[in-house]
């Protein structure tokens, strides 16, 4: 590890104890308490709200369309192909970057040809060094859509929880001026706290393999307000998200 | 920034004239204050949740020491380096440095109040990086050459058609005063160096020490791009933001931004562990966290200790009297608006203050909005006591004080004096008030009238009354 400031890790740390000694503090005050077996907890909160998705569905509905997203609910996954060829007609569109199926849960990619459109597939791990993964990279940022999956659907905020890693890269739900968003009920949480909890669990113990470096919480479409406070949308990512609900369980 | 010469009065004087400016803040802050009220209103359990984390906070700094160890080893466990920084000179050598030994010739910054805070920008492009601010705000004041005017909107004192100007003298781009198409030009401009840019700049909004986690909050994407894109990423991070853990995190997550804009949450909230990891497509080849100390450390034990549980969420700013009349720019420093003043102090020292620790009604207001319930007023209270037992007022102002704190414990004294007022006065009264006071007794009549010493007093008119 390169050292290159003059203050040595020492000798901050040094300061911060001299200066924590002086003082008890301002009050008696503890931090949140963390779930002692987060995993487990995680399974009992899915286990429970796979008895009332429906409600949970209905206020993700709700808070995803307040902030500007586009909802849509299909009856199977192989209704995704023409939901998406759909929004990409009536954008202009027709280049769709996709997940990895093994990140997706499904392989759209003949159902996305079969709908005239022209489909790229992630690689499942890696991508090549660096020139591979640029020539990759323009690609992702010249489709007009961005196919993901969800790993939470938060409904308190009508967010949705992308997890980054093989199959999955970042910019395929970044770059692309729509993204679309597909997601089953095992996706759904009901609040920001429950979220927290599979937060804790995609930390307990060593990380899968696999599993990316980044976590994005994305509520709503990109925007700004800051020009004379009007509200514009698509600054830097995406200036439409499409959530697609699947009834049936994606991956059967 | 405005010139640090000119003194505090003379900048406020200069923001009060300017009408455009007073319009724009008139209406963004007035809107900030509304989407607060109603996200707030919708959130009953918001009360709660502010409580828990001011306590969260405190709890935190009572064991720094353990937090940001955990922090560092966690970061360095995923193929991070940690850099410590004392003053902003060693965080601008140590960016520098990194910027160097990665061969950095184009660095995309999101937005980021301790690079502000640092001078990072100039820093970088005397060493040959040109640093591009990627915020639609702060690239907006980075073409003008301007500084922030507000902690969440760094541009509302600019119009749509000074933009538009703006983009055609720097950009050579001729576009209508329209916020929509300016916006899309940003893109453009923007998309095309962040696919170049060698190094992302961030801030820190927090850093998970449990999980080594950085949290970047932002609306538009320039933090996502910032962390995804370019193969090296800096985060610039005070000591005080780390939070022990995911749960602690959420709970400051569901109070940031409803607080700062009124949003449930911003649109994007990106957490980062680590650099790329082996299989991942994406992301830095190379993570480098910087922590900044810049006088907070001091504060641990200092009278500005609660300031550290600031959020930088801009909540204050929108309801304090002073800010709304004055905007960013007047305070003269990074930090503009109630929190900036106690931040200015830290940063540089008390004797900065002197003349803005009186920039406060002392209202309240600030601290009623704070997430964190962080007592402004008191602070500012003790930072006057403190500049007058230093002796940095004025000694007219210290001696007139001291007589009269003298004349009013002294209640015999009082009664004498009562009627030599009276006397002293009657050349300035006009009606029951005194417009206009000579000497420097007149810097109190400037804005205001005093009212003046009536022509019976209580006590006088007490031994009339009593039955």
């Amino acid at each position: 590890m390169t050292q290159s400031g003059s203050t040595t890790k020492a000798a901050f740390f040094a300061r911060i104890r001299d200066e924590m000694r002086k003082t008890p503090g301002l009050f008696a005050a503890t931090t949140a308490p963390r779930p002692p077996a987060p995993r487990r907890l995680a399974e009992t909160i899915r286990r429970e709200l796979s008895e009332r998705w429906p409600q949970t569905l209905e206020r993700f509905r709700r808070e995803f369309e307040r902030v500007g997203g586009d909802f849509h609910r299909v009856a199977t996954v192989a209704d995704v192909p023409g939901l998406v060829a759909r929004i990409a007609r009536e954008r202009g569109g027709r280049r769709v970057v996709t997940w990895h199926p093994t990140a997706l849960g499904v392989d759209l990619t003949s159902g996305l040809a079969a709908q005239g459109l022209e489909s790229l597939t992630m690689p499942a791990a890696g991508g090549g060094d660096g020139p591979e993964r640029t020539a990759l990279r323009d690609k992702i940022a010249a489709a007009e859509i961005g196919l993901t999956g969800a790993d939470l659907a938060i409904a308190e905020t009508g967010s949705l929880v992308l997890v980054s890693g093989g199959g999955r890269p970042r910019s395929t739900a970044l770059l692309p001026p729509y993204h679309v968003a597909v997601f089953d009920r095992e996706a759904l949480v009901e609040s920001l706290e429950q979220a927290g909890v599979f937060f804790e669990a995609w930390h307990e113990g060593p990380a899968e393999p696999g599993r990316g470096a980044a976590i994005h919480v994305i509520t709503g479409p990109s925007r700004t307000a800051d020009i004379e406070l009007t509200l514009t949308r698509g600054v830097h990512g995406p200036k439409e998200v499409h959530a697609i609900f699947v009834d049936a369980p994606i991956r059967g | 920034m405005s010139d640090l010469r000119t003194p505090f009065r003379e900048r406020a004087a200069g923001a009060l004239h300017d009408r455009f400016l007073k319009q724009a803040l008139d209406i963004a802050t007035t809107k900030f204050l509304a989407l607060r009220r109603d996200a707030f209103g919708q959130f009953p359990e918001g009360e709660t949740l502010r409580d828990r984390a001011r306590a969260i906070k405190e709890a935190t700094l009572q064991r720094l020491d353990h937090h940001l160890e955990r922090l560092v080893a966690n970061v360095e466990a995923q193929g991070g380096h940690v850099h410590y920084a004392t003053t902003p000179a060693e965080a601008r050598d140590i960016v520098l440095d990194i910027a160097r030994k990665s061969g950095t010739r184009l660095a995309v910054k999101s937005k980021s109040m301790a690079t502000e805070e640092i001078d990072l920008n100039e820093a970088l492009e005397h060493a040959g990086v040109t640093p591009v601010e990627t915020d639609l705000g702060e690239y907006i004041i980075q073409l003008a050459h301007e500084k922030p005017s507000h902690i969440i909107a760094p541009a509302i004192h600019k119009t749509k058609g000074q933009v538009a100007e703006l983009f055609a003298r720097e950009l050579k781009r001729e576009v209508a005063a329209d916020a929509e198409v300016l916006t899309r030009i940003a893109r453009e401009e923007l998309r095309d160096k962040f696919l170049k840019a060698d190094m992302g700049i961030t801030g820190a909004n927090f850093a998970v020490a449990e999980t080594g986690t950085i949290v970047l909050v932002t609306n538009e994407g320039n933090g996502r791009m910032a962390t995804s894109l370019p193969r090296v990423h800096v985060a610039i991070m005070g000591v005080e933001k780390v939070v022990p853990s995911m749960t602690d995190l959420m709970v400051f997550l569901a109070i940031l931004a409803k607080s700062a804009t009124g949003q449930k949450l911003s649109v994007y909230t990106t957490l980062v562990q680590g650099p790329r990891r082996p299989g991942e497509l994406e992301g830095p080849d190379e993570l480098h966290l910087v922590l900044l100390d810049n006088g907070r450390i001091r504060q641990i034990a200092g009278p500005l200790r609660e300031a550290l549980y600031c959020l930088r969420c801009g909540a204050c700013l929108n309801v304090c009297p002073v800010y709304r009349q004055i905007g960013g720019h007047a305070y003269g420093y990074t930090y503009p608006g109630p929190i900036g003043i106690l931040l200015t102090a830290m940063l540089h020292g008390e004797k900065s203050v002197k003349e803005l620790a009186h920039a406060s009604t002392l209202c309240g207001a600030c601290a009623d909005a704070c997430p964190v319930r962080i007592d402004i007023s008191r602070m500012l209270i003790e930072l006057r006591q403190s500049g007058v037992e230093r002796r940095t007022a004025p000694w007219t102002e210290r001696a007139v004080f001291r007589a009269f704190a003298r004349l009013l414990t002294m209640p015999r004294l009082y009664r004498w004096a009562t009627p030599l007022a009276r006397l002293a006065q009657r050349p300035f009264v006009r009606g029951q008030r005194i417009p206009r006071l000579p000497l420097f007794f007149g810097q109190w009549t400037k804005t205001r009238d005093l009212p003046a010493v009536a022509s019976r007093t209580f006590s006088e008119r007490w031994k009339d009354l009593r039955p």
